[in-house]
């Protein structure tokens, strides 16, 4: 993206100059700051995308919920369900400090205009699934928003921070889950087997594209958005996790994985064809996860019209 | 995104004290149709985890907000005087990492929010980055009796499976293995 394309009409380069020294200084731009509408626009856009992967990211595991193997994990799951409820939450509000509205955003969400992470348009095929979305998934999750949280937006590096702390009970349940039965029966560890053997590659693309083909990434790090590139978060997933999964016993999908010199884990070729099609939808349940969303919106219809009565009818009279 | 109507109910800031003594701090909002309506659902939102002994909302319109760059260009606050009223005023004195929020500083004695603000300023020191002015009113706070306090918030106290420290150390800390590495 060239200057010229960032200056909006009404901003001049000095309201810039002014704003990018603040972002080098380290300081964090708080609502009602100067800010480019285009630092906005991309921050509204990114925020939004990332409360509704959120809130998607509720389904495949709350499928789950009256299937787990017993109360323990029944609650652990409803407590990382509800939790996913609540990182929309402060993301929501983080984009409402940006004059987005929770309505608007959630309208995008419904009626299919809005994106949100990919990941979770894979069918969880099994309890062990489960387990390794919460290592997996959430694990390359951490990743990102720890870097996130040192974002120069106050609001949204502020709601990482909460989430990130959050993410890491995620985390540790899921790595606890899987190990458990990667060291239980023969079936148990197929189990765990198979669920690795399905995620594997999902998590290491919902890490986004290669730095090359991403077309945000120079803007949103000169702005201090992002601190690291995709590819770097990337590398150090798998360095922390590689490790991890070989100790657990378990083998990781691809051949081509080695260590180099300095000790990084290197991956093969990520398939990124089969990324593109999940995300436009031609591959994996997004239909089906839109049409779950919508249903639940419209189920919950009486409630927010019983609320609403309510609100009116004890309403102090003017 | 669709210009449809707006149906949503208003916005409410969420202040949450995280132990006796502690400041309130401005932690973010929720959608809510009335004051116990937000109330609830901040708690849910907000108090899932241990670490929160009271919570208090407001209505976003009834805050008064400033930064210190808004002020530095001239901006003020509605100063126009009522009648003399208690305010809350909240501050963000740092820019230090990400773990700085609008904090409650204490109350002031105005007759409008510029006015308590130019007091505040002159109490908490002239140079905080942002300021937010509430009158006191305008404030809603969880119960403060102990039972009530203690139906509130003390639940979220027993979900050991809710912390991360439940779950132990499952294989080598990561850290341990990166100093092995040559």
């Amino acid at each position: 993206m060239t200057e010229a394309a960032r200056i909006h009409p009404g901003e001049t380069p000095e309201q810039h100059a002014a704003f990018e020294a603040r972002i080098q200084r380290g300081e964090k731009i708080e609502p009602g700051d100067w800010m480019p509408a285009e630092y906005r626009r991309q921050l509204i856009r990114m925020i939004s995308q990332h409360a509704h992967s959120e809130v998607v990211g509720m389904l495949p595991e709350g499928e789950w919920i009256t299937r787990a193997p017993s109360l323990r994990r029944k609650l652990i799951l409803m407590a990382k369900v509800q939790d996913e409820a609540g990182h929309g939450q402060y993301l929501y509000h983080a984009a409402e400090t940006l004059g987005a509205t929770r309505e608007a955003m959630l309208d995008a969400l419904l009626s299919g205009q809005a994106k949100y992470s990919s990941i979770f348009n894979y069918p969880t095929r099994s309890w062990a699934d489960v387990g390794m979305i919460g290592w997996l998934v959430d694990g390359a999750a951490i990743k990102n928003q720890t870097m996130l949280a040192g974002c120069s937006y106050g609001p949204y590096s502020r709601a990482m921070v909460r989430i990130c702390s959050e993410e890491t009970f995620h985390h540790k349940q899921g790595k606890e889950m899987i190990v458990t039965y990667a060291r239980g029966t023969a079936g148990q560890r197929q189990m765990a087997q198979d669920a690795l053997n399905r995620w594997w590659w999902p998590a290491l693309m919902m890490l986004g594209p290669h730095d090359a083909d991403s077309p945000n990434s120079g803007v949103l790090t000169r702005w201090g958005i992002k601190l690291k590139s995709n590819d770097e978060v990337r590398q150090q997933f798998l360095d922390e996790h590689v490790p991890e999964l070989l100790e657990a016993g378990l083998s990781i999908p691809d051949p081509l994985l080695h260590q180099d010199e300095q000790g990084h884990w290197r991956h093969g070729p990520i398939d990124w064809s089969e990324f593109w099609a999940v995300v436009k939808g031609e591959r994996g349940l997004n239909r089906e996860r839109l049409a779950t969303r919508q249903q639940a919106h419209q189920d919950g219809a009486w409630v927010r019209e019983a609320m609403s009565a309510y609100a009116a009818r004890t309403a102090p009279t003017a | 995104m669709s210009a449809g109507p707006d149906t949503q109910w208003p916005r409410w800031e969420v202040f949450k004290q995280d132990g006796p003594g502690k400041r309130h701090q401005a932690v973010g909002s929720v959608h809510a149709a009335d004051p116990q309506h937000a109330l609830y659902t901040a708690r849910s939102v907000f108090a899932r985890r241990p670490a929160a002994v009271s919570l208090w909302v407001a209505l976003a319109q009834d805050i008064h907000a400033i930064t210190l760059e808004q002020r530095q260009a001239g901006a003020t606050l509605p100063g126009t005087p009522g009648p003399a009223q208690p305010y809350r005023v909240f501050g963000k004195a740092s820019q230090r990492r990400a773990m700085t929020f609008v904090d409650d500083l204490g109350t002031v004695e105005a007759a409008s929010p510029q006015a308590a603000l130019e007091q505040a300023c002159e109490r908490y020191g002239d140079d905080l980055l942002v300021w937010w002015v509430v009158p006191e009113p305008a404030l809603h706070r969880s119960p403060e009796d102990a039972p009530s306090l203690d139906s509130w918030f003390a639940p979220a106290q027993d979900k050991t499976y809710r912390q991360q420290g439940s779950y132990g150390l499952v294989g080598r800390h990561p850290g341990e293995r990166r100093r092995e590495q040559p």
